[in-house]
């Protein structure tokens, strides 16, 4: 398994509060020897019950934590093994989109400053302007909305806008962690669609996280089912759905089926 | 469109206040010092002399025109002192590790648990009273409590998730600290500031009520109150003006406090003004 972005053999762990000095230490084994790769103009899914792991993947595969053990890998070099330049350049090749769109934006600027700052913070060289005009049109936006303040938007809107910012150093790797669960069902399917075009037209890897197994069966090609730390099952989308074969694959389609037949049982499909 | 009448009411009666603080330097009608025997203690009114004479026949518009200078001086003085001290310690705490976390929170614990009086009467009995004491008792008094705002207002704003975007797309800790925390803990602290302002103000009054503030021949309202307390039954306006002054003056800055607590949510802003 060979991707831009991987994960190998990576075990992560944290260490829990003590209540006295004398009891031994205890600690939470968060991840075990996980194997994950993200690969170029492919979108793959994590998904996983709340408290399976998925933000500390995230975290470590984003470079913002290091694991106790394993490697995280980029191109082929270990990100903790980078020098300064490589380690700038893997910033530069990753874009990152949050959960929840309303905190992702810094409230005191406007979205065209927040679209900038990667630019700056990089050091990128080009015409910052012309840029953040393209890039903003790519998410399906005015340019006009970018001297606006982001409690002027819409959920959905801000999502774009945060893509967009994930955008501005032309990444190579996309990670959406939970892109669309703080947003109006209406909305998600336009962000996971926008998502999906990003995908073919920037020929970008996406990593795609999630708690509900619909949503990464819908936008990606590929899903890990991430449980108590251990990937359990790897699969497309559809043959998790017609024969998972962990108990946690079971319960996150389960999960999708009641939805479903509790809607139409409310003639609400 | 709604309009904030706390900011607007409270900035008017600050300007004003400022504006008086200010023309005292280069004008005043009398000499605020300058005993006038045969116009003791006129009344109110009177054509020379509009709010009267004290006992000593000293002009009292001359004295609360020096007063409103010593009072803004100082208030403002040390709660600058203060904002800067506790914002930079409050950013610190909050952006560095635990162990300087807990350094800076446990020495403003310590701070606060003395009591500010103490530590003015310390002082003054070190330094001398006067007004640059009463500034040091301020800033001793104020700027533990500046750190704990900005630690925590910090705090909850590191919280956020364009913190760690910014950490994403390579910011270093402190660059974050500038561009993102500090403009949107500001607000907080602005606040605060107006609200420190006017406590610095009642303090002052009070310390030199006591005789450990300022002294002639400085003047300060909390020293003109010391002087008329003696006179409540023979002129009760003498002690009436000062204390009205520092009401006028507090009351302006709390209430420019709460507008611009109002004003400066970004959430609320477009409402309002």
């Amino acid at each position: 398994m060979t991707g831009i972005l991987e994960l190998r053999g990576v075990s992560q762990a944290y260490r829990l509060g003590r209540r006295s000095p004398f009891v031994t230490a205890s600690y939470l084994q968060v991840l075990s020897n996980v194997d994950f790769a993200v690969r170029t103009g492919q979108a793959v899914g994590l998904v996983g019950e709340s408290g399976a792991g998925k933000t500390t993947m995230t975290r470590i595969l984003t470079g913002l934590e290091r694991p106790q053990t394993g490697q995280v890998l980029f191109d082929g070099k270990d990100l903790w093994e980078m020098n300064a330049v490589e380690r700038l350049e893997f910033r530069r090749n990753l874009g990152v989109v949050m959960q929840n769109p309303r905190s992702s934006l810094d409230p005191r600027m406007p979205v065209g400053s927040s679209l900038l700052e990667p630019l700056r913070s990089l050091g990128i060289d080009c015409d910052h302007v012309a840029r953040v005009n393209e890039v903003i049109e790519q998410v399906g936006m005015a340019s006009s909305v970018l001297g606006r303040y982001p409690h002027e938007f819409s959920g959905g809107q801000l999502q774009r806008i945060a893509i967009a910012r994930a955008l501005m150093t032309r990444p190579i790797v996309l990670i959406a962690d939970e892109p669309v669960s703080a947003l109006d069902v209406s909305i998600q399917a336009q962000v996971l669609n926008l998502l999906m075009d990003l995908v073919t037209d920037l020929n970008l890897a996406l990593m795609l996280v999630a708690h509900d197994l619909s949503v990464v069966a819908y936008a990606t090609s590929r899903v890990s089912v991430l449980a108590a730390g251990e990937i359990v099952e790897t699969g497309q989308p559809l043959e998790l759905f017609s024969r998972p074969k962990s108990k946690a694959t079971q319960d996150l389609v389960a999960a999708v089926l009641t939805m479903e037949a509790g809607l139409a049982g409310r003639g609400l499909d | 469109m709604r309009l904030n009448v706390s900011l607007i009411i409270g900035a008017i009666l600050t300007f004003c206040a400022i504006s008086i603080a200010v023309v005292s330097t280069f004008w005043l009608p009398y000499n605020p010092n300058l005993p006038n025997i045969p116009n003791r203690l006129l009344a109110a009114g009177s054509a020379e002399h509009w709010l009267g004479t004290d006992v000593l026949g000293r002009d009292i518009i001359s004295q609360l025109m020096v007063g409103a200078r010593t009072s803004i001086v100082v208030g403002a003085g040390g709660a600058t002192i203060s904002l800067v001290l506790g914002a930079i310690m409050g950013l610190i705490a909050a952006a560095s590790g635990k162990i300087v976390d807990e350094t800076i929170s446990r020495v403003a614990d310590i701070m606060l648990s003395i009591p500010g009086m103490v530590t003015a009467l310390v002082l003054a009995a070190t330094l001398g009273s006067g007004a640059l004491t009463t500034i040091f008792a301020l800033t001793a008094f104020f700027t533990p409590s500046f750190t704990r705002v900005a630690r925590s207002a910090a705090l909850s704003v590191l919280q956020e998730d364009f913190i760690t975007a910014a950490q994403l797309y390579g910011r270093g800790r402190m660059p974050r600290v500038a561009r993102h925390v500090f403009p949107n803990i500001a607000g907080v602290l602005i606040v605060q500031f107006t609200l420190y302002f006017a406590a610095g103000i009642l303090t002052e009054a009070g310390l030199s009520y006591l005789g450990v503030g300022v002294t002639r021949p400085g003047i300060s309202w909390g020293l003109m109150l010391s002087e008329a307390q003696n006179q409540v039954g023979v002129s009760s306006p003498l002690a009436m003006w000062p204390g009205l002054s520092i009401v006028i003056v507090v009351l302006g800055l709390n209430l420019m406090g709460d507008g611009l607590r109002d004003v400066l949510d970004p959430k609320l802003s477009k409402s309002i003004l």
